[in-house]
Parts: structure tokens; C-alpha cells; sequence
């Protein structure tokens, strides 16, 4: 948080005016109220207010220094060097009992600790500064063939995004329909500045990291959770406990890919990214000579290496379109193999049939569950699954979508589990202020059957009011035992009042109920703030 | 599962008779009914007109001789329309004798062209509400008319079916299909967004050869059109709509609807739909789990011995011999396992370090094989956590 901080007032203090520019800003107030359930093993559970302020802002500074305006003004396409920026910040605070709390750990002598102490993970809502994206971007260099970003960019393989503090360029090649990218810089961590964890690899968890502590003679030695009860600040706003440097060390990443351009009805992608990090706190004979031994890595005989790979990917996509006799035929593909793996951890394929305001789409899809190069989940990951789906849509006055989905779980032996299940829509407008929709959902297999529907009613009095309101019911049952483990019932009612153009009240009530929890209320609330001011 | 042949073979069989019915249904659709055409972009115009382009163009008119303005126009604003004064060059109309017919001479009554004209009425106006594009007439003065507008010389009363279609530009301007030109043609707000929202409408990607068609379920399934070389998102929406999301802090009610706190287990434990396409297991969901008292950590039912309140069945990661579930279920979904469960208590029990029980998760044949060489050779760290001894490291070891 202390840096987070820091990061913000250098941010602040560097920051130049610009003068000739265009903007456009969003900012969301965003405030929720809810009750979780904490079970526990002795007395009744516990209902846990969770009370969390959210504050959002992007914006984006378009031509600064008018470079484009000329053009602009000619109503000529943009051409020549544009200058933009644009960026995503948020603020989130969580002031509940959910973070602000205390725990009882089941010890030899019971101890009451803060929540946050024993969950570190909560540090990450309890009060962060996050800045989701945030990058200078140089257009129209080199006859308009060359991109460049620089700053906090988001870098995506076609199964999620992340992001890497650094810069990016895409060249178009001149003589071949053909683009280039590149991307090097530090992946965003959570203990990058303004960094969040969600843009990390997963597999290793923000606590429980662990030095290795050697015993009476060298490699008879254990891990052990690194102590730092010395080191107790009574922190409110972090955990005093969590110290783990492996995860705090900077992760160089670079990206390269090679991409069709200005080719109708066809798109191909190949690339390449890997991510490493060097390893902290490698224990090596000089260091046995102060005892005890505190570290994280025994290195002896040199079996700790100075560096480890995060992950190694090359990808490949491919999609096209062919329309004739009224029909498309869109097929696409796409696969993932995990270098650092040996092994294909993503892909799917399938093709989109359209016609009319009909859409049909059979497709399979291959998961391979991977992790970080440094988590040991890597090596639990053993079975992939396999999905066989089936959508469908029209389109239209009465909008209806379906589909179905059976998802084949390979173990090692050659024997599969299975679980599949369905579900389907139809939305139907009545007059102009009324609009129904109806859902059905039913699923099987391993995991858990469920069968539910849900009801929605939409109505417009006045033209800038919107007022919603939805009932939904789910029976749930494992997939070991038929009989239904409980029913699920909730109401939801929601409203948008747009106050003016650009901005917008939103407000949500939830209300559930079920043989688990009594009853469960949530309310939302968003104002949301859109300018768009004159230059 | 006991019965799974039996249940894939229902699967097999609703799957078979489901895309039956649905291919019946593409195929016995109409043909596109020809959405292709915007009504936002060209909403609906009013035409009171009696008009024949096939039969100027079979006399040998040119277009420019009725539409003089398209060769010098830059503004898709400026009103290409003929006057009446561009029909007199052929046409002797006299407005004093509206029901005047002049021999040898094209039509020349008010009615020939106005239907239902009366004397003394208001005369019906055409109305077109210009599309809300940039178009620069003059610079296309170069190219065919019919090839934007199609069979304009075989069709009577010119309608919206012969103005151009974004495909019909795309045939020519391929640039056109990435986003960074989309504002070269369509009206972009400050900032550089395109302004989709209209008094008429709001403009939404159809069926249009970029194979972004916002349909009906958009919002859940988008993964495909996202993933698209040079996808045309980002023209229209600002990467924060993303983010927000993806990585955002407030549970989507449409994405994740009703009590889905308490019915999310389901779908965690199955890995449908794709949780990692948003939250960190290692921290999103390992945070929320201890908080709740699902993690092992605090006084939890977790640790509970009783059937009734333990959160996994009596047997399920039991030390020595005993059924150990657990084993089948983290091959199965170990994404389920990582959102509870930190390394650390993995390590308990499968370390081969001192202390540890040597419980090896490896898969058969896992020595020397390829993926047991390519982990080692990329990150050895991993195989630290449980094998010290030197002896243990690599993918030849013969210790086990």
C-alpha cells in the first residue's frame, strides 16, 4: 500500500500538462453492502458484513498536441502520428467486518488474531490503489504502419489478459498482408506499484510462503513458514505475517507474435511469450556460517537454479468466413501449448453456422489446467477435460438462445468422468415499455446436478427510468447422492435512472434465501459519471 | 460416476437430436432477410415518389447529369437528392398546368411523379435522415456508381437497399476491418470511441463479414469474437468496459445470478464455465474461502471430524492406507483444490523432504518423462518445494 501510494504521488508530481487534446473520463462511485457466511465448528455460523467503497476512473487523453486535428477537420481519415493516452485507476476499500475482524485459531491455547493477519489475500480489497492500465500511445508512425504503447499495457494470448509495465509495437508489413508485435517489460504482480494480483500467474498464494531451515547437518533441513512474529507492526490495512520475496521479485516477460492483416474473411495468429523471475534467497555453503539458516532455497551443491521460467507459451489462432446463398460459414480454431509443460493445455475449434436470424455453433474445447512455473500444482495437474457444445441462437424480435454442453474429464487410467447439462432463453418485448424473458438451466454429472429457472420482468415508465425485477430458483444436488442438497431461491430488483446524458444511478437489491442461509440481502449502488466536455 | 456409460450414451443421444432440430431450423430459414442494412445507420426513409432509375438509365442518363452534387460532396450530410429544377432539363413541368401532358415529351404532370397530388394539397415530401457516417463523394468520383450501389439501374424507386453496405466498403477498403479505421467512416465521440448511441437506435455489430454479431447472450459468450484476429472491440468500447469485469469487484448479477455464493461450488468444482477467466484462485478465492471459514486455518468446518459439518467426506486425505478421495478429485479439478488450499498444506504430506510423508502425486511414468524434464529444465523451484537431496533432483532419479 505504501508504495501504491508512492507510485501515485510520483505519478502525480511528473505528470505535465497537456494543452491541445481531447477527453473523454468515466468515473464510477461504487458502494455494495452484503452478508457472507462464516462457518464454524463450534456454535452457530456467523453472518460477516462486507461493506466495500469502490471508486473507478478511466480516461483517455486523445491527439494530444492536435497533431490529427487538420484532418479531423477536413473529415479526412486519421493519418500521420497520433498521440494518446489512456488509463484505468481504481480505489477500493473494504470497511466490514469481512477484513476488519478477528479470527480464532484453533491452537494448543486458542489465539485471537486479525482477520487480515491470518488471511492475507484480504489485503488485496481491504485498501488498495490499483491501476489496471495505463499507457502512452504513439499512432501513425512510419505511413501509419507502426503502433507504440508504453506504460502499463495489457497483453492478451486469447485466454485472458494480463499486463506488463513496459511497451509494446505492432508493425504492419508494407508488401505482405502480414503484422508484427512485440511486447517486453515486467509482468504486473500484486507487489508491483499500483500492481493487483489478479493480473498474476496463478498457483502460488499470496501467504504460507516458506524458507528452508536447515538442521543439525547440511540437507537434513525442513521448510518452514517464514516467522515474523519479531516483526509484528499490528498493521491495519495489511497482513503483519505475510513476508514472501519469491513473489515479490520482478517478472520479465517478452511477447512476440505474427498476425494476418487486411485480409477479409480470414484472421491467423502465431505467438510466443515467456515470463521468468530470478530466485530470491538462495542458501549456498557461505551462508551455513551464520546459524540458523534462514532462506529460501537450499543450494548446496548448486541444484537451486539463479533462474526459474513462469511460463513459456506458444499459441496459434485461426478463423475465417465464407458467406454464401444467405449462409456464413465462420470456422475458427485455436490452441495453447505450455512449453514449460510439454503439453497442450488450451484449444478449441469449432464453426459458426448463420442464416438468417438463425445461429448454430458446434464447437469442442481442450483444458489443461496450468499454473506458474514456480507452484507445485503444476505437478497435482494431471487430467484434462474435453467439451463438446452446441449453441444456438435467433435473433429478431423474439431473441432465443440455447445450448448444451457435455464435458468429458480423461483420467490418467483411460476411463472419463462426465457431466453435461443445458440451457435456454427467450426474451419477447410487449409494447414498448415492457420486456419478459424467461431462463431455464438444468446440468449433470460430476460436480453437482442443478435444475433451475428464472423470470424477468423489464418496464420503462418514463423514458430515462429503467426498472427491473427477477425471480430465480435452483435446486442443487450432488452428483453422489440424488436427493436435492437445497433449493435457492432469490429476488432481485434493480433500477437505472439516467439523470442526464453521461449520467446514471444504478441501484440493486438481492435477496436470497435457502436452507443454508436464513436470509441474505445485498445492495448495490453506482453512480456513474461519464463526461465528455468540449476541447 | 457409477453410471456413466449409460448416462453418456442420454448425452450422446439429446445432443444428436438437438442439433437435428436446430440445423432443420438454419436450414429451413429464410435466407438473410437483409439486416445487413443498418437501420441505424440508415434509418427508414420516407419516399412519396413515383420514380424509374431503370428507365433513365436504359434512355442513357448519367447519374451526375440528376445528381451533380455526388462528384464534388464531402459531407454524408449534403442532399444529393434532385431538385425539381434538375427534372426540368428534361422535363417541361409547368407548375400552372399540374395535369399538363406534352406530346413526344417524357412525363411532365405533377401526378406522374407526386402520386396523389391534388391541387392546392400540401405536396408529400421525401424525408432521409442522412446516415450518421463520413463519406466523401468526391473522392470516390473515380469509381462506378454501381459499384456502391448495386443495381440501382435496374430498380425502379432507389431505396436503402442501394446504398452501400459496410461490407460493400470492406470489398474495397480492407484497412477498413481494423479498428483503428473504424472512425474513418463512422462518427467517433471525444476520445476517439465510435458513437453508437442515436435517437434512432443504437448501432450494434450484425452480420456484417467481421464476425463480431452481437447477439442475443453477448455478454456471456463474447470469448470467440474477443479472441478474433484484428477484433473490432476496442473501437467501441473503452478497455475499462474489460477490466471492469474481468478483473472487476462487484459480482455481475447477469453473469452470476441469484445466490450464487451458495451455487458457485457447483461450477468451481466442475470448471464450467472457465472461473480463471477472471478470478486468481490463489488469492480471489483462497481469500474469500478462509475468510468464510473454509479454509484450514481458523476455526473452521473444515477440520471438523464430524460427518455432518465436515466440508469433505471422513477418508478423504487420510495419512496411510484409507481411501484417500482426495487423490481422484484434485487429478480431476485441482483448480478446486487451489482455491482453498495454499501449497504449504499439499506439502505436508506429498514433500519428500525430512518430515514429509513422501506421498508422490506424480503420475505413472512420470520419471523421465517429457513433461517431467521440460518443469525441471524451466523451474526447478517447484521441485525444490519437496526433493532437498540431491539425488532427487531431476527427472532420473531413482529414489522413488
Amino acid at each position: 500500500m505504501l508504495r501504491a501510494c508512492l507510485a501515485a504521488v510520483v505519478l502525480a508530481a511528473v505528470a505535465a500538462p497537456a494543452h491541445a487534446y481531447e477527453f473523454w473520463l468515466r468515473a464510477q462511485a461504487i458502494g455494495q453492502s452484503y452478508q457472507l457466511r462464516q462457518y464454524r465448528l463450534i456454535g452457530p455460523d456467523l453472518f460477516l458484513g462486507r461493506h466495500r467503497y469502490t471508486q473507478t476512473l478511466a480516461l483517455r487523453i486523445w491527439d494530444v498536441g492536435d497533431l490529427a486535428a487538420a484532418r479531423r477537420e477536413a473529415h479526412l481519415p486519421d493519418r500521420g502520428l497520433r498521440i494518446s493516452w489512456q488509463s484505468y485507476l481504481r480505489i477500493d476499500h473494504d470497511f466490514g467486518d469481512y477484513t476488519g475482524g478477528r479470527v480464532l485459531l484453533p491452537l494448543a491455547v486458542p489465539v485471537r488474531r486479525d482477520a487480515l493477519d491470518i488471511t492475507p489475500e484480504l489485503g488485496a480489497s481491504v485498501a488498495s490503489l490499483e491501476l489496471l492500465y495505463g499507457y502512452l500511445e504513439l499512432a501513425g508512425l512510419f505511413d501509419d504502419r507502426l503502433t507504440l504503447r508504453i506504460g502499463r499495457v495489457l497483453a492478451d494470448d486469447g485466454w485472458g489478459s494480463t499486463a506488463i509495465d513496459g511497451a509494446t509495437a505492432r508493425f504492419e508489413v508494407p508488401s505482405a498482408p502480414v503484422a508484427l508485435s512485440a511486447s517486453a517489460g515486467f509482468r504486473v504482480r500484486a507487489s508491483s506499484p499500483l500492481g493487483l494480483a489478479a493480473y498474476e500467474l496463478d498457483g502460488t498464494s499470496g501467504a504460507a510462503c516458506q524458507e528452508y531451515v536447515e538442521g543439525p547437518t547440511p540437507g537434513s533441513g525442513t521448510w518452514k513458514l517464514i516467522d515474523r512474529n519479531r516483526m509484528i507492526t499490528d498493521h491495519h490495512l495489511a497482513s503483519d505475517f505475510e513476508y514472501c520475496p519469491q513473489r515479490d521479485v520482478r517478472q520479465p516477460s517478452v511477447g512476440f507474435t505474427v498476425a494476418t492483416a487486411r485480409i477479409a474473411g480470414f484472421g491467423a495468429e502465431l505467438g510466443y511469450r515467456r515470463t521468468w523471475s530470478d530466485t530470491v534467497g538462495r542458501i549456498g555453503t557461505v551462508d551455513r556460517l551464520m546459524y540458523p539458516d534462514l532462506g529460501l532455497y537450499p543450494n548446496d551443491f548448486g541444484q537451486a537454479p539463479g533462474t526459474g521460467v513462469d511460463e513459456e507459451r506458444l499459441w496459434a489462432r485461426a478463423h475465417g468466413e465464407l458467406r454464401a446463398w444467405g449462409a456464413s460459414v465462420a470456422p475458427y480454431a485455436d490452441l495453447r501449448y505450455s512449453l514449460l509443460h510439454a503439453a497442450i493445455d488450451r484449444a478449441d475449434a469449432g464453426v459458426r453456422l448463420s442464416r438468417g436470424d438463425h445461429t448454430l455453433e458446434p464447437s469442442l474445447e481442450y483444458f489443461y489446467p496450468t499454473f506458474d512455473g514456480d507452484s507445485i500444482f503444476n505437478v497435482f495437474s494431471i487430467e484434462p477435460t474435453t467439451d463438446l457444445r452446441l449453441g444456438y441462437q435467433l435473433a429478431g424480435g423474439v431473441p432465443v438462445h440455447a445450448s448444451a454442453w457435455l464435458r468429458a474429464y480423461h483420467h490418467e487410467a483411460g476411463a472419463a468422468s462426465y457431466a453435461g447439462g443445458g440451457d435456454a432463453g427467450i426474451e419477447r418485448g410487449l409494447g414498448a415499455a415492457w420486456r419478459v424473458r424467461v431462463d431455464a438451466l438444468w446440468d449433470d454429472g460430476y460436480g453437482g446436478r442443478r435444475i433451475g429457472a428464472s423470470a424477468e420482468a423489464a418496464w420503462r415508465p418514463a423514458p430515462s427510468l429503467w426498472l427491473r425485477g427477477r425471480a430465480i430458483t435452483l435446486a442443487v444436488a450432488s452428483d453422489e447422492d440424488r436427493r436435492p442438497r437445497y433449493v435457492s431461491s432469490s429476488s432481485v430488483v434493480s433500477s437505472t435512472w439516467r439523470v442526464s446524458d453521461g449520467v446514471a444511478l444504478h441501484t440493486i437489491l438481492e435477496i436470497d434465501r435457502d436452507a443454508i442461509h436464513d436470509l441474505q440481502v445485498r445492495a448495490i449502488g453506482v453512480f456513474d459519471l461519464a463526461f465528455a466536455p468540449e476541447p | 460416476m457409477a453410471t456413466a456409460p449409460r448416462w453418456h450414451r442420454i448425452h450422446l443421444a439429446a445432443g444428436i437430436a438437438a442439433l437435428a432440430v436446430a440445423l432443420t431450423g438454419v436450414v429451413l430459414a429464410d435466407e438473410d432477410r437483409g439486416d445487413a442494412w443498418s437501420p441505424v445507420i440508415y434509418p427508414l426513409q420516407r419516399l412519396p415518389l413515383v420514380f424509374s432509375h431503370a428507365a433513365h438509365a436504359k434512355r442513357g442518363t448519367a447519374c451526375a447529369a440528376c445528381h451533380p452534387a455526388a462528384t464534388s460532396s464531402r459531407s454524408a450530410v449534403d442532399d444529393l437528392l434532385p431538385t425539381e429544377a434538375a427534372c426540368r432539363a428534361c422535363h417541361p413541368i409547368d407548375r400552372a398546368q399540374p395535369d399538363l401532358v406534352v406530346p413526344g415529351a417524357p412525363p411532365v404532370a405533377c401526378r406522374a411523379c407526386h402520386p396523389g397530388f391534388a391541387p392546392g394539397a400540401e405536396v408529400a415530401r421525401v424525408y432521409l435522415t442522412p446516415p450518421p457516417l463520413k463519406f466523401d463523394h468526391s473522392a470516390h468520383r473515380g469509381s462506378l456508381c454501381e459499384r456502391c450501389h448495386g443495381d440501382l439501374r435496374r430498380v425502379e424507386l432507389a431505396t436503402t437497399r442501394q446504398l452501400p453496405t459496410m461490407a460493400t466498403c470492406l470489398g474495397c477498403h480492407r484497412d477498413g476491418s481494423d479498428e483503428r479505421h473504424c472512425a474513418d467512416c463512422h462518427l467517433a465521440k471525444l476520445g476517439g470511441l465510435i458513437e453508437t448511441r442515436f435517437e434512432h437506435g443504437t448501432l450494434v455489430p450484425a452480420h456484417d463479414g467481421l464476425g463480431d454479431a452481437h447477439g442475443p447472450g453477448f455478454q456471456d459468450h463474447h470469448a470467440q469474437e474477443a479472441r478474433q484476429i484484428g477484433a473490432t472491440c476496442a473501437a467501441c468500447h473503452d478497455a475499462s468496459e474489460c477490466v471492469a469485469c474481468h478483473q472487476g469487484v462487484t459480482k455481475p448479477l447477469d453473469f452470476h445470478p441469484g445466490n450464487y455464493l451458495l451455487t458457485h461450488a457447483v461450477d468451481a468444482r466442475r470448471g464450467k464455465p472457465d472461473c480463471s477467466a477472471c478470478h486468481r484462485a490463489q488469492s480471489f478465492c483462497v481469500g474469500c474461502h478462509e475468510r468464510e471459514g473454509l479454509g484450514t486455518r481458523s476455526d473452521s468446518q473444515f477440520t471438523s471430524i464430524d460427518p455432518d459439518r465436515a466440508f469433505h467426506p471422513p477418508g478423504w486425505a487420510s495419512p496411510g492406507p484409507g481411501p484417500n478421495l482426495h487423490a481422484r478429485d484434485a487429478r480431476r479439478s485441482i483448480t478446486s483444490c487451489a482455491s482453498c488450499h495454499r501449497e504449504d498444506e499439499c506439502l505436508k504430506c506429498h514433500s519428500a523432504q525430512p518430515g514429509g510423508l513422501r506421498a508422490s502425486p506424480h503420475p505413472a511414468g512420470w520419471r523421465g518423462s517429457a513433461r517431467c524434464r521440460a518443469l525441471d529444465r524451466g523451474n526447478r523451484r517447484m521441485c525444490l518445494r519437496c526433493h532437498i537431496a540431491q539425488d532427487e533432483l531431476g527427472c532420473d532419479w531413482s529414489a522413488r
